[in-house]
């Protein structure tokens, strides 16, 4: 019993960053209708902002702060690009657009932080919050899961409950037509690019410690993410939530295993497949006539 | 056609050809060292270019599949299998196909952006394994021999030159081929392509060659370098492909040529300028976004200066058009009958109850107001709406289970409203992915009695209201039993229009189908229907020849507008 369970919780707390980083994937799709690929890699760049404040010697807690305004500021950038060349393109093509640019962020983020080259991260949530049947369960566990559930009811709330939301449903469907009845566009789509990456190097921050920390590795946290944003069909935060704990949990089980462990890497992927072909059962055509 | 392909495949041959020749008598060791990787990379590019370009589906892990037919590659030599490289390069390259077909499947209903994720998952996913099992002979330092007669530098530069030569060319005759004809249609429009072809048989065709040509690319690079690491396939090579294939457009052999001296000399040239070489990863992504955001690629812009600065080619000789091949033979009686067809889009009734029959060999009009259920009825009937109530007849056997695709291909054939040409294509090449692989005088015949242009002319450079008439002559040359044209006047002149009306009258004694036409154009409606049925809020309200029902008070107060009294006035 205890042989499963100790690497399921484990898993934990990857699973709940996965979960803010799909639910954050399904909040910009949603929202300003891109699928974006440089998700992870804005978080990425907020996460080493902070760490290499803290290598210079500066407290734990202004680094990150300052961390958490370098990835909205990034995540800005990348909202300007595309609000202002790619505002009329279609899905596809903006999704090409973020894979693209992810190429060249990885590329500067590798040359400033050194390549593989180890650094010194801060555990922001130290110390385990409780055993659960002989288990330690770390702050940082419950912290991204709790984040992660506190987010998906925010995200909800603000979509179904606020003006705000209503018209930023109203832009992703028919950009044009919220530009012609006089919604402000272009200031709500970079405020959901901002928050995004707010939040996603947040999130990042509290598991950086617990990866292979480079710069890449950690912006290839996108394949999870998507996957669990597959899980919620771009549409169903609450399904993205439970996606992204379940990847998690599933990885850490996998790496329980002796045979396996090397490959617990695979299983986004193979979510992903199962997904993908589950959810093509019926027939779907472009734009109609 | 057959010519026209000939020309190209034989100008890329010798374009190649020359670049060869010219590296290979001028250059030192060295360069010519270099410039084999151009072409390696190369061949990954146009892999590459196959899925994106031309097909319009994100590949993010295309240096995965090249690591496949690397490793199977290295297996083999390690294995000691007979043949050498040039058999094992055919072999990896195989052993790529089923993985491309796996990744895919998923794609096969939804569209680009989810095949983004997947192949994305899969490089991410391949890394971590091809780490963990790393290449047979790696660890030995066991080198991939070159194959014999290519053993030096030099040698293995003409080998790899060939090899991206033959790809090339074999692409080239693809490309024209109804296949690749298949594959920008797809891009273009999935609706319409499913109405002349088989989608999902598109995707996984464009996806299995594709695999099978990067998992060739990623033998070359075995026996380039001797020894392989997974770094050489990693998700980045594959990004960093992505982003140049999109900025030079990989699917054109030059372009593909170009980005392979971008991603393989652009490092060097930073080498030697004293510059971090991971600048041109940047580089790559901003011209990968610049040329997301005009919609044009580095090929095509220079293309299109390339035919500015060229003085224009005479258009090629006149035509010989022969007379219509006799019309087809399909059964007599009743060709399509609608039975009670009800659609709901949620709470909106767009059909209720309808019901209709169109008798072979006739021309039956479907009039009403906008909103009337006309195209909806169309959609029912071409099988693109995901349900509805009620029995669609082909030759009473009902076609309800069937999908679109299965019906164009059993004989229901449709226009749409806005003309959904992919504009890369060429006329005769349209016309032939419409209607299969018809004669040159049956082609040349069909587009003349439509006043259509010469075979060769480009879809783009043709105005839209001709292209609506290509799209009428590529469902007539099929000869299917029905044929459903929706609004084909739309965007013609009045004359046009009259004398589209006698066409489409003809259809049925030249070709041997049946018509139901949709159309607002009364004078054309009159002149080519022998009778007609009126929709208003999705009900069938008259039916009959068409003086008869024109007339009809309920028809005139749906239709135009006339209210009984002002029109008894």
């Amino acid at each position: 019993m205890n042989s499963f369970f100790t690497p399921a919780v484990a898993g934990l707390s990857a699973g709940g960053a996965y979960a803010i980083l799909g639910v954050c994937a399904i909040f910009t799709y949603r929202l300003v209708a891109v699928v974006n690929f440089t998700g992870a890699a804005i978080g990425a760049t907020g996460t080493f902002v902070m760490v290499a404040l803290y290598e210079h010697g500066a407290p734990v807690l202004p680094g990150a702060i300052a961390g958490i305004l370098a990835g909205a500021l990034t995540a800005l950038i990348i909202g300007l690009v595309m609000t202002t060349w790619f505002a009329g393109a279609n899905a596809s093509t903006k999704a090409a657009v973020t894979a693209a640019l992810l190429v060249g962020i990885v590329a500067v983020g590798l040359r400033l932080t050194g390549g593989q080259h180890p650094h010194a991260f801060p555990d922001l949530v130290p110390g385990s919050a409780f055993r659960l049947a002989g288990v330690e369960v770390t702050n940082a566990a419950v912290l991204t899961v709790v984040l992660a559930v506190v987010f998906t009811v925010l995200a909800e709330l603000f979509l179904a409950r606020t003006r705000t939301g209503l018209q930023l449903r109203a832009l992703s469907e028919r950009p044009m037509a919220a530009e012609l009845i006089g919604i402000r566009v272009r200031l709500l789509a970079l405020g959901v690019w901002a928050v995004m990456g707010a939040v996603t190097s947040f999130a990042l921050m509290i598991i950086a410690p617990l990866r292979s920390p480079d710069f890449m590795s950690l912006s290839l946290l996108v394949v999870p993410a998507l996957a669990a944003a597959l899980i919620g069909a771009f549409r169903s935060f609450r399904a993205a939530l439970l996606g992204g704990l379940m990847i998690g949990i599933v990885e850490g089980l996998v790496s329980g295993l002796d045979a396996f462990s090397q490959y617990r890497s695979t299983v986004p992927f193979l979510v992903i497949l199962a997904v993908l072909l589950w959810s093509q059962r019926g027939a779907r055509w472009d734009e109609a006539r | 056609m057959k010519h026209a392909s000939l020309r190209a495949a034989l100008n890329t041959a010798l374009s190649v050809a020359v670049i060869g020749v010219l590296v290979y008598a001028l250059l030192p060791n060295y360069w010519v060292f270099l410039i084999t990787a151009v072409f390696i990379v190369g061949i990954a590019l146009q892999s590459l270019g196959l899925v994106a370009g031309r097909t319009g589906m994100i590949s993010l892990c295309q240096m995965s599949f090249a690591g496949v037919g690397a490793w199977v590659t290295g297996y083999l030599n390690v294995s000691g299998f007979p043949g050498g490289l040039p058999v094992w390069i055919v072999i990896g390259g195989l052993a790529a196909v089923p993985v491309g077909i796996a990744i895919g499947l998923p794609a096969l209903r939804l569209r680009g952006i989810n095949l983004a994720i997947v192949t994305l998952g899969f490089a991410a996913a391949f890394d971590t394994v091809l780490a963990t099992i790393t290449f047979p002979g790696q660890t030995t330092f066991t080198q991939v021999p070159r194959p014999m007669f290519f053993e030096s530098d030099r040698g293995f530069f003409i080998f790899v030159v060939l090899v991206y030569g033959v790809i090339a060319v074999g692409l080239e005759f693809l490309n024209r081929s109804r296949l690749g004809a298949s594959w920008l249609a797809v891009r273009h429009s999935e609706r319409a392509a499913a109405n002349a072809i088989s989608v999902p048989r598109a995707k996984l065709s464009a996806f299995a060659i594709s695999a099978f040509i990067a998992g060739i690319s990623g033998g070359l690079l075995a026996g380039y370098l001797g020894t392989l690491v997974s770094e050489n396939f990693n998700m980045m090579q594959s990004l960093s492909l992505f982003a140049v294939a999109t900025m030079v457009g990989a699917h054109f052999t030059l372009g593909a040529i170009l980005g392979g001296v971008l991603i393989t000399l652009f490092p060097e040239l930073l080498r030697r300028l004293n510059l971090p070489q991971d600048v041109g990863a940047v580089f790559f992504a901003l011209g990968a976004v610049q040329a997301l955001s005009t919609g044009e690629t580095i090929s095509e812009t220079w293309a299109r200066l390339g035919r500015k600065l060229m003085p224009k080619r005479k258009s090629g000789a006149a035509r010989v058009a022969g007379p219509l091949p006799p019309p087809a033979q399909h059964a007599g009686g009743t060709a399509l009958e609608v039975k009670g067809l009800s659609v709901r889009y949620g709470n909106v009734v767009a059909l209720k109850n309808t019901s209709l029959v169109v008798p072979a060999r006739t021309v039956v009009g479907l009039i009403g107001p906008n909103g009337a259920g006309k195209s909806t009825m169309v959609d029912a009937i071409a099988g693109f709406l995901p349900r509805y109530e009620g029995s669609v007849l082909l030759d009473g056997q009902a076609v309800d289970a069937l999908s679109a695709t299965r019906r164009a291909q059993i004989g229901i054939r449709r226009t749409w409203q806005t003309t959904r040409i992919a504009p890369e294509l060429r006329v005769g090449e349209y016309v032939r992915l419409a209607a299969g692989n018809i004669s040159d005088e049956e082609l040349n015949a069909v587009l003349q009695w439509l006043d259509c242009p010469t075979p060769e002319a480009l879809i783009a450079t043709v105005d839209a209201g001709t292209r609506r008439l290509l799209d009428v002559a590529g469902v007539v040359a099929a000869r299917p039993p029905v044929i459903l044209l929706d609004e084909p006047a739309a965007g013609q002149s009045y004359a046009e229009a009259l004398k589209l009306g006698e066409r489409i009258a003809e259809i049925p004694q030249k070709f041997g189908s049946a018509v139901l036409l949709i159309e607002h154009d009364m004078d054309l409606v009159r002149r080519a229907c022998s009778s007609i049925t009126v929709l208003d809020f999705g009900q069938v309200i008259a039916t009959g020849d068409p003086q008869t029902v024109l007339a009809l008070p309920v028809v005139q107060k749906a239709y135009m507008g006339i209210e009984v009294e002002e029109a008894a006035a």
